[in-house]
């Protein structure tokens, strides 16, 4: 069925702005009598603190408050689990925890203050492990975090933050009746989202007391639910103001400075801004989980998985405040599971304490990881068992009826079509063009995001609409998708339906920007209200006698009655549904023998997709989440040592540069099923996970090596082939 | 004091030795368009003009401008009208957050003044400190190739 | 960052005057582009910083007596683009070229980067191979020291309080001569080499037996150098393939390369090898090349 707007590719209008920066993002917000506020942070990853010693800094001039724990109330502050403090209060649990804030004139004074500020530290016995911290005797990062509010209950060792398993059947009677079994054992490495937008905020508090809020936020409702918990304010008194964000992939939900920056404006009375340096971000910004994944698979000997073992051990750092998840663990550790029919399964899902950074949602959470593991184990077994690794996943392919690891069955389930798409476009059978050449394949599935979201569509009296919602601009073009729909509904042109951002005094609730959902929710609560609106419309121009009439006639007729058209939709998302989306990725790549370095030839992305509303902001979506998956499989590490991140900068946490991008070829098979709006499904996480095991399996096609933990650098493979017998 | 032309505009302002130029920028002069996001000079966030030659704007005082032009995005439209590039990035979606985005056009600009028609590979090379998390860079190319081919 | 003093003096006797009157607490600031980082960073706090950008007369690029000579003030962008530069030290312009970004280039100047001496940096290692000499002026005097005497260790230099560079003059290549550069960075396209090699190559005029070749060596040691050994094993020799490895194998030798972010010693020390013999040999075939353009 063709649309008028929805499918067409238009340029973004809030274009103009962005091009020409006029975007006003949360560090660019000034009020008059601002002041800067800047975090002492700790330097020992364990440790009492003794004493902390003010006086200087306060003394300092240009320095209007130094806050320490003890001039805040004591409050423990999380997404979903809460377990950390405003500031250290007795100890600290990871280099780069919270201690002091000072308030000044400008950022350099309260730097200078940052410096005067004495703290004297008691050392403690500290883990950084993962696998350490769970042994007997480790040091504890906690005493008893199962009495932290939100806390899963589930807790076979004191630094475990919490357990997600999946299951079907029976694993041990499915390795019983395997012919072969294997196992293999992988790791992932730190890595921050890389947003350039550091975590920034202002904080205002009116004259009555009311609290405004500017921040880079991509859940305004939750934050002021948060931040009224934190603060121990009622909802009302706060209101946040939604703010373009400079980029989010997950790193954006938590309060992060936000309750300092409140206190000191209290204290101060003056407006505070916080703006955190790229040095803070590296140090202390929630970035993705590493992990240490082991995947145990037994097959048939015609190549059949019929069971598999999934046991993940994920280094979450010193708090579990950040994770937003009610498990407060990684959804995608499901992804265990890969595109596989895999009848008796267990997946066990460990988030674990250390005295290292704490850390939270990243693009697809937990999945590059599970994905990178689960996709390089399918070659490995293929290879031992002499098959294609293309033919080998043809064989255990999920198929409509066939259960998801969340127990659900699939439903128009498109996994062998989008592989055999994506080794067509890559040429996959086709000779290799020279010695040191390889191919490799991996796959993953996305389900469509859920959560709940508030849209009102008001009849203005020039017959325009205005959308009002309260989902702010992450930079995913999702504003302009959500006025496709509504103009599509209501048959205007795009120029007549504007959007009109709510604050959190409009709606009462939504569950804002993420897990790839706001097509799906934003784009059903705008296109039910936009259904509403036109019935009302249609009523209007039926009562007043004139059917054919315009908008504008039938607004002005209602505004004479002292009535205004509008209609709003509360859309719930809440259950799962039993569709997805896969994704398969060819890489090809070339070693270089002599040094390792892998290079990139060229990268093929087949997904299957619903209908797509925006074609130029979809294929953003892929190539963006493409290339962070690039990064993650050959350069972004966070080094760290003894818990201290040696990567302070972006001149060392390497993020891809427009010359590292290899040639693309994008596949995409339209199905018209999705749950979105006139069919849609979602594609904001789609093209990251597969990507390092597409890589990882290339490599070992060109060059026999098998690198086991990410990031894939040249070392490790000029190492590996030299260990490698002849 | 120092005396710089912002834009085509002369200011006299009053800074502390310390004052990098993106600081003078966006604090002194309210032209926040231009955004700190590395702090090193890597990311090109940024990246303005310094008598047409771009630089990275947050690691370079104030005082290095005194006397000397700055151009910022803010400088780039004529009169309302969009440069081709500004418009080139909204049809080809060079943009998704935007926070690179004033530093991406900045350097196209400048790219597109010393060499009007460049080779992919030239563009490459010229956008190569330019960082982008949102878009994969595809579509960056793809607006400043459109770019360059729509300039008179 | 505390406030300093910033002085922006218009001639070069006025700006050594500051610094001799600051001493040790003054610092020389051209381009910035690593000074005003370690500033915000908190890892300098000088009392005075003395720009040099209105100093005139250290921003040419000259052609001397068989050789070029750059002043200290040129930034890397213009001696990438030289004309000069490019049609008699091309290898020069090229290293100059894989200097960071067009944007650290506009900014960064010859003469700042050397006296920064980060041992990763990429120019050194040419003009260490190019046998590069440095023009040192003071308050009252002046001196001249081969390149590879103003290294002295980890981001050290020779320079005394109250000097700056202002000169570097790279002696122009025989003839029968080729020279390369390789800048080994798998990370990114952005980044510090993890390995970066220059190599002369100069042929008798025969074309067969090498008179002298000389190996530049960086980012794996606290200074850039060069490598005695390998060039010891080449000198009048007649070259071929496992000549050329015996020399990277020798380069090998010579390094003490340290551990960070873009290789292990131990990477590094392989990657030197291997990086010198692919450089050798683009700079004996360009020899090749020069030598049969003459005949």
């Amino acid at each position: 069925m063709a649309h008028r707007i929805v499918g067409q590719p238009i340029g973004r209008l809030d274009g103009i702005e962005k091009v020409s920066g006029a975007t006003r993002y949360s560090a660019d917000v000034t009020l008059p009598g601002l002041v800067w506020g800047k975090v002492l942070r700790s330097p020992l990853p364990h440790a009492r603190i003794i004493r902390i010693d003010t006086a200087m800094a306060r003394a300092l001039p240009g320095v209007l408050a130094v806050l320490t724990a003890r001039d805040l109330p004591d409050v423990l502050v999380g997404r979903r689990m809460f377990d950390m403090p405003v500031l250290a209060r007795d100890r600290v649990r990871f280099i780069g925890e919270k201690v002091a804030v000072a308030a000044a004139l400008d950022p350099d004074i309260a730097d200078e203050a940052l410096a005067l500020i004495d703290v004297e530290y008691e050392d403690l016995p500290a883990v950084v492990d993962a696998a350490a911290a769970i042994e007997d005797g480790a040091p504890l990062v906690h005493e008893n975090p199962g009495a932290y509010e939100g806390a899963p209950p589930e807790r076979p060792h004191p630094n475990v933050q919490s357990v997600l398993r999946f299951a079907l059947g029976d694993v041990e009677a499915g390795f019983r009746e395997a012919d072969r079994i294997f196992e293999h054992t992988f790791r992932t490495q730190l890595a921050h989202h890389g947003y350039l937008e550091p975590h920034a905020g202002v904080v205002a508090i009116d004259h009555d007391g009311r609290v405004q809020v500017w921040a880079s936020n991509k859940m305004p409702f939750r934050l002021k639910e948060l931040l009224a918990h934190a603060l121990q304010l009622p909802k009302g008194q706060i209101r946040v103001n939604l703010t373009p964000i400079g980029g989010d992939f997950g790193g954006k939900g938590s309060l992060m400075d936000l309750p300092l920056a409140y206190h000191l404006a209290r204290v101060t009375g003056r407006p505070v801004k916080m703006v955190m340096s790229y040095a803070e971000e590296l140090m202390a910004g929630n970035p993705r989980h590493p992990s240490i994944i082991t995947v145990r698979t037994g097959v048939t000997n015609d190549g059949r998985i019929v069971a598999r073992r999934v046991r993940a051990l994920f280094n979450a750092g010193a708090y579990a405040a950040f994770k937003p998840a009610p498990s407060v663990n990684l959804g995608g550790a499901g992804m265990g599971a890969g595109v596989y029919r895999i009848p008796h399964l267990a997946i066990e899902s460990l988030c674990v304490y250390t005295h290292s950074i704490p850390c939270g949602h990243a693009r697809s959470p937990g999945e590059p990881q599970m994905v990178f593991a689960g996709e390089s184990h399918m070659d490995m077994i293929a290879k031992e068992l002499g098959l294609d690794p293309a033919e080998f996943r043809r064989r255990n392919l999920l198929a409509d009826g066939d259960r998801l690891a969340n127990g659900h069955h699939l439903e128009h389930g498109r996994a062998k079509e989008t592989l055999e798409a994506a080794l067509k476009a890559s040429d996959w059978s086709r000779e290799k063009p020279g010695p040191w050449i390889g191919r490799g394949v991996a796959m993953t599935h996305r389900h469509i995001g859920v959560g709940f979201t508030n849209a009102h569509v008001r009849l203005e009296s020039k017959g325009t609409v205005a959308l009002v919602i309260g989902l702010p601009d992450t930079g995913t073009g999702a504003h302009l998708v959500l006025r496709q729909i509504v103009a599509e509904v209501l048959d205007l042109s795009l120029d007549e339906v504007q959007v009109e951002l709510a604050t959190t005094d409009t709606f009462e609730t939504d569950s804002g920007v993420g897990g790839s959902r706001v097509t799906h929710t934003g784009g059903r609560a705008a296109y039910h209200a936009a259904e509403k609106l036109k019935e009302q419309i249609r009523a209007e121009a039926e009562k007043v006698g004139t059917p054919g009439a315009s908008f504008a006639t039938i607004a002005q007729a209602a505004a004479r009655d002292g009535r205004t058209l509008e209609a709003s939709y509360f859309y719930d998302a809440r259950a799962h549904a039993a569709v997805t989306s896969f994704t398969a990725q060819v890489a090809e790549v070339a070693v270089d023998p002599q040094t390792g370095q892998v290079t990139v030839r060229r990268f093929t992305t087949a997904h299957d997709v619903g209908t797509i509303i925006n074609p130029l902001g979809h294929q953003g979506q892929i190539e963006g989440g493409l290339i962070q998956g690039l990064g993650f499989a050959l350069s972004e590490e966070l080094g760290t040592e003894d818990g201290r991140i040696s990567t302070l900068s972006l001149g060392d946490f390497k993020l891809p540069t427009v010359a590292d991008i290899p040639p693309l070829t994008t596949v995409l098979l339209e199905d018209l099923v999705g749950p979105g709006p006139f069919r849609a499904k979602a594609i904001g996480e789609g093209s990251i996970s597969a990507v390092a095991p597409a890589i990882a399996n290339a490599v070992a096609d060109a060059c026999g090596v098998r690198i086991l933990d990410l990031p894939i650098t040249a070392e490790k493979v000029y190492f590996a082939l030299r260990e490698k017998p002849a | 004091m120092i005396r710089l032309t912002v834009n085509g505009t002369s200011h006299d302002v009053e800074v502390p030795s310390y004052r990098t130029l993106l600081d003078c920028l966006r604090y002194d002069l309210g032209l926040t368009g231009s955004k700190e996001g590395c702090g090193v000079g890597v990311c090109g966030a940024c990246t303005v003009l310094l008598d047409g030659k771009m630089i990275s704007s947050c690691i370079a005082l104030a005082a290095f401008a005194d006397g000397r032009e700055v151009t910022t995005i803010e400088g780039l439209a004529e009169d309302e009208r969009l440069h081709p590039v500004q418009q080139a990035f909204i049809d080809f979606g060079g943009f998704q957050c935007g926070i690179c985005t004033p530093g991406q056009v900045v350097a196209a600009k400048a790219l597109l003044d010393t060499n009007p028609n460049p080779s992919e590979a030239e563009i490459r090379e010229w956008m190569l400190g330019n960082l982008c998390r949102c878009t994969g860079y595809y579509k960056i190319v793809e607006s400043i190739r459109a770019a360059a081919q729509a300039r008179p | 960052m505390n406030a300093f003093d910033y002085r922006a003096p218009r001639s070069l006797d006025e700006a050594l005057a500051i610094l001799q009157e600051y001493g040790d607490e003054a610092k020389a600031i051209a381009g910035g582009t690593a000074l005003v980082t370690m500033l915000r960073q908190r890892l300098l706090r000088p009392a005075c910083l003395v720009s040099l950008r209105e100093v005139p007369g250290c921003d040419r690029v000259e052609a001397t007596n068989g050789a070029v000579r750059l002043g200290a003030l040129v930034t890397h962008r213009d001696a990438e683009l030289a004309p000069l530069l490019r049609e008699r030290l091309p290898v020069l312009a090229e290293t100059f070229r894989r200097v960071g970004t067009i944007r650290i280039r506009h900014m960064g100047t010859v003469g700042g980067a050397l006296a920064h001496a980060d041992p990763n940096q990429d120019p050194p290692v040419t003009l260490l191979a190019l046998g590069a000499r440095v023009e040192i002026r003071q308050s009252g005097g002046r001196r001249e020291l081969p390149l590879a005497e103003l290294f002295r260790g980890y981001y050290e230099t020779a320079l005394e309080p109250g000097e700056v560079i202002t000169a570097v003059s790279v002696p122009l290549l025989p003839p029968a001569s080729g020279a390369s550069f390789i800048k080994f960075l798998p990370r990114t396209v952005d980044d510090y080499a993890t390995v970066a090699v220059a190599a002369t190559v100069t042929l008798e005029s025969d074309g067969e037996r090498c008179r002298e070749a000389r190996i530049g060596l960086g980012s794996v040691g606290m200074t850039p150098l060069r490598s005695p050994s390998a060039e010891a094993q080449l000198a009048g020799q007649r070259l071929d393939e496992s000549l050329l490895r015996a020399a990277g194998d020798a380069a090998r030798a010579d390094v003490d390369p340290l551990s960070d972010h873009r290789g292990s010693a131990a990477y590094k020390r392989e990657m030197t090898a291997v990086m010198v013999v692919r450089a050798l040999t683009q700079a004996w075939e360009a020899a090749r090349r020069a030598v049969r353009g003459v005949r």
